[in-house]
């Protein structure tokens, strides 16, 4: 027995409209950025101050300094000890962390709304005031080398090394992660001019989300960032990415593997790109979800893998777009024939009225539920103000994503998507991996774990 | 200030529908999205030993087609309607949930009933999900460094197989699964008296009535799934063993006790203490292993809360070339502390916030309520624990903490894995 109305997925209700407000936004007398968007919703509040500048604005003083500077800002400052800012911190059942990405460096914290003056305080206290304690240098230097060794036995990690490597050439965001000489070269005295330097108030955007009223909030950061001095922005002036103009092999050898992980890349766009929309519809088509095509064809039909994608990364200066999945051995070569022929398809075929629709409404569809949490909501606004995207962005984000036509779609997959000099890197078990792979380029390097080159043909 | 703060109970309401399938409604408007929970009493503590790795294999199973869903088509329909959407298997049980926009709530509805009704168990679908869990078993524990060990100190602590054995399973079992295997196991646990469905976010709560009535009422129910017994002595099975890791680069051990089963106050009690010995850069164990001694690269500790039985655990990777014995006695060190002493004043302020900034969290996310609702009603039958947990956690002492952990912590019934590199051990 099978009802109608069983047969047939039923109507949807009417919609409910979902609108995110502008938030209020004001400029302090040091330069600092303010944007508070109120909301009662629940006795929360989200706080990020967030600095346009990162790990690729370290240059010639040495790698690794942004990312050590942010992660000792929580280690000791002129009136609070680590374990103390540990405790005060942990006591309010709150959170309170530094960290730096290619583009930004970011202080977050999150606390009930109670403990709003106290996180102001504590969240200047680390801003102006951290000292960066030899002792707590010399201890994060000895952990960093650890975690650099440790890091090494993750196969996500070497893939993703070599394939920045291959992408971005001399560009900075080639560099996801420092070498052991690097460490050396974290010096207490480095680490001070580099806060000097990057944690200035006129190029910051300081967030809040939650329940808070903005003439408090801004009384607040009146007194405790009073006295901050302003500086001079960084200039960013970087090599440009590569122009890749063959495809390439790149397998990094880990003898124990029962998979092979498979990274297949080619340089993208960046965040400002006007072909932004377009990429990310088309994206979502191919490889984005559990519903698109590599992942409906490597894991649905072929059951190669748990799970194939493709991601976009669009960051403030360059991007790239990846295809990746971990696939047993002796299918590596299969797998790697299939996102090609997925890679022609879409810039060769046009796709289906119906399957662009399938994969815009995804975009919008899940628009309100990533705004669902206060942590969601302050990412949507943060990532607003960090790659300066248009004021009215989040009120107009689905309009965006729902005006991208078949057209667009197929000339940003032939514009983003070039399987002719793509770096192919497979990390797994070179023995097993390279007879069935070598096919895909002309040439093929092999690396070890310890990403040195072993072979080259 | 939070002593005189009290959070909101949610209006829950509860009925069962002439099948048996329990049902919770959680209303609110705040944003319209809609998420559904559907838990059935089936995990890996239901599995015969000949057929482990079968609840999880049958995770995947519910997303290869039914009647009028075709192969793949629920997480399909789910993104094109711009919802998200997932599966997990555990010890306790098997859940499925997805989050819509409001407007979507009769399309997961129909997915969700149609597959409760009228799984497609076919020799093809069933070849093609064991190769997928294949990879997933390659991925998650055979090519990860550490990747098994905690399959392995589960069944170092517990005795009883049907606590012992692991959730993903043997694969030799999964290859000599045949249809009617899995057509069997369908029926017997993926019936609606065997489920919960809860609801949370913005719905009219009489439509949703109507329409679950309309989508799961004629699905007929099943005989109760035979009983288990989870039972466990008051020992471990192993004090000590030693794995032979070949990814792993550096040492590490973990360390596991056996607890009585969640919801008791001697469960509420370790988990607090929990929180003091390993939980954030204040805790006791790493102000005194990652600072202080400087001796551990990463250290960590959580609790597994089953409806038997259950466990707590706190492990640690050591830099090289540090004696592994003086941090294990470190650690045994503070917990004998605690037993003693008990939680000082501070540590009981950061519980109690800690605790209160949890519930406020996880109030935000309709997923996260429905789950938690979802829980307390297949495991407790009363929903209403959701509203009284946080209260229930706050009136832990000090004192219950103390006399807890030395009780069931600050004992020689424990077990231990060293987790030795192949490599260096060759």
């Amino acid at each position: 027995m099978n009802p109608e109305f069983r047969k047939q997925p039923p109507a949807p209700l009417s919609p409910i409209p979902f609108e995110i407000s502008r938030p209020f936004e004001t400029t302090l007398s040091n330069g600092l950025r303010v944007v508070i968007f109120e909301n009662e919703r629940l006795p929360l509040v989200s706080y990020r101050l967030a600095f346009f500048a990162g790990d690729i604005d370290e240059r010639e003083n040495g790698h690794g300094l942004m990312s050590a500077m942010a992660l000792l800002l929580t280690e000791g400052t002129e009136n609070y000890s680590s374990q103390q800012l540990a405790e005060k911190i942990e006591r309010l059942g709150a959170s309170l962390s530094a960290h730096s990405s290619f583009d930004f460096t970011t202080i977050s914290a999150s606390s009930l709304s109670f403990y709003t003056s106290a996180i102001f305080e504590m969240l200047s206290e680390i801003v102006l005031k951290p000292t960066f304690p030899e002792n707590e240098i010399d201890l994060y230097r000895r952990n960093l080398l650890e975690n650099l060794k440790f890091q090494r036995s993750q196969p996500p990690f070497l893939a993703s090394e070599q394939a920045a490597r291959l992408i971005y050439g001399k560009h900075p965001y080639s560099h996801v992660s420092l070498q052991p000489a690097d460490v050396e070269g974290i010096t207490r005295e480095k680490l001070r001019a580099t806060h000097r330097s990057t944690l200035i108030p006129n190029n910051a955007v300081m967030l809040i989300v939650g329940d808070v009223r903005r003439d408090e909030v801004i009384a607040e950061l009146e007194q405790h960032l009073d006295g901050w001095q302003s500086g001079e922005k960084p200039v960013r002036n970087f090599a440009e990415v590569p122009k890749r103009t063959q495809r390439s092999i790149t397998v990094v050898d880990r003898p124990d593997s029962s998979q092979s992980n498979i990274v297949i890349a080619n340089s993208g766009l960046d965040r400002l790109s006007p072909d932004y929309f377009p990429a990310l519809v088309m994206n979502q088509v191919l490889g984005a979800g559990a519903s698109s095509r590599v992942f409906m064809n490597l894991r649905e039909e072929k059951g190669y893998t748990y799970g194939a994608y493709t991601r976009m990364d669009a960051r403030s200066l360059a991007g790239d777009i990846e295809a990746t999945a971990e696939v047993r051995n002796d299918v590596t070569g299969e797998s790697i024939s299939e996102f090609f022929k997925e890679f022609e398809r879409i810039r060769t075929e046009k796709v289906g009225a119906e399957e662009l629709l399938d994969a815009q409404n995804f975009l919008t569809g899940v628009f309100p539920i990533r705004a669902e949490t206060q942590e969601g909501l302050t990412t949507l606004l943060l990532n607003r103000e960090l790659y300066g995207l248009p004021e009215d962005y989040l009120q107009t984000y689905r309009d965006r994503v729902s005006a991208v036509t078949v057209d667009q779609v197929q000339d940003a997959a032939q514009k983003y998507i070039r399987p002719d000099e793509m770096a192919i890197v497979v990390v797994g078990d070179a023995a097993s991996v390279v007879p069935q792979i070598s096919r895909f380029a002309p040439t093929i390097e092999i690396f070890d774990t310890e990403g040195k080159l072993v072979e080259s043909r | 200030m939070p002593h005189s703060f009290k959070l909101p109970p949610l209006s829950l309401e509860q009925f069962t529908l002439n099948n048996g399938l329990r049902v919770v409604l959680d209303r609110d408007d705040a944003i319209p999205v809609v998420s559904m929970a559907v838990y059935y009493d089936v995990g890996s503590r239901n599995e015969r030993d000949d057929r482990t790795g079968f609840a999880h294999l049958f995770e995947h199973m519910m997303f290869q087609g039914s009647e009028n869903v075709p192969k793949a088509g629920h997480f399909q329909y789910i993104m094109k309607a711009g919802g998200t959407m997932n599966g997990t298997t555990s010890s306790e049980r098997t859940n499925y949930y997805e989050t819509l926009p409001a407007s979507q709530l009769p399309l997961g509805l129909w997915l969700e009933s149609d597959r409760m009704r009228s799984l497609a168990v076919t020799q093809e679908n069933l070849d093609n999900q064991r190769e997928a869990v294949k990879e997933e078993k390659r991925l998650r524990y055979d090519n990860q460094p550490y990747g098994q060990i905690f399959d392995l100190i589960n069944s170092m602590i517990y005795k009883n197989f049907a606590n012992a054995h692991s959730t993903i399973g043997s694969m030799d079992h999964l290859d000599a699964a045949s249809v009617e295997d899995v057509q069997e196991f369908f029926r017997i646990y993926y019936a609606p008296n065997n489920a919960v469905l809860v609801l949370s976010g913005a719905f009219d709560p009489a439509e949703a009535k109507e329409l679950i009535e309309k989508f799961f009422g004629d699905i007929p129910s099943q005989p109760t799934p035979p009983a288990i017994d989870v039972e466990e002595p008051a020992e471990v099975a192993s004090n000590y063993s030693e794995w032979q890791d070949p990814l792993a680069p550096f040492p590490a051990f973990l360390i596991g006790w056996k607890t009585p089963k969640r919801g008791t106050d001697e469960f509420k009690a370790l988990y607090l203490a929990g929180k003091v010995l390993y939980d954030g850069d204040s805790s006791r164990l790493y102000q005194k292993l990652v600072k202080g001694e400087e001796s551990v690269i990463q250290l960590f500790g959580f609790t597994d809360e089953r409806r038997g039985p259950s466990s707590i655990f706190v492990g640690a990777i050591p830099k090289p070339d540090e004696d592994i014995s003086a941090i294990r006695e470190t650690i045994m060190n503070e917990i004998r502390d605690l037993a003693v002493h008990g939680p000082t004043p501070a540590e009981m302020e950061k519980i109690e916030n800690q605790l209160l900034n949890d519930a406020v969290r996880t109030r935000q996310s309709s997923l996260a309520r429905s789950q938690q609702i979802a829980e307390f009603t297949l495991y407790d039958n009363d929903p209403d624990l959701f509203n009284s947990e946080l209260d229930s956690l706050l009136n832990v002492t000090a004192e219950q903490i103390r006399l807890n952990v030395a009780k069931f912590l600050n004992t020689e019934n424990r077990a231990l894995l060293d987790v030795v590199p192949a490599k260096q051990a060759a």
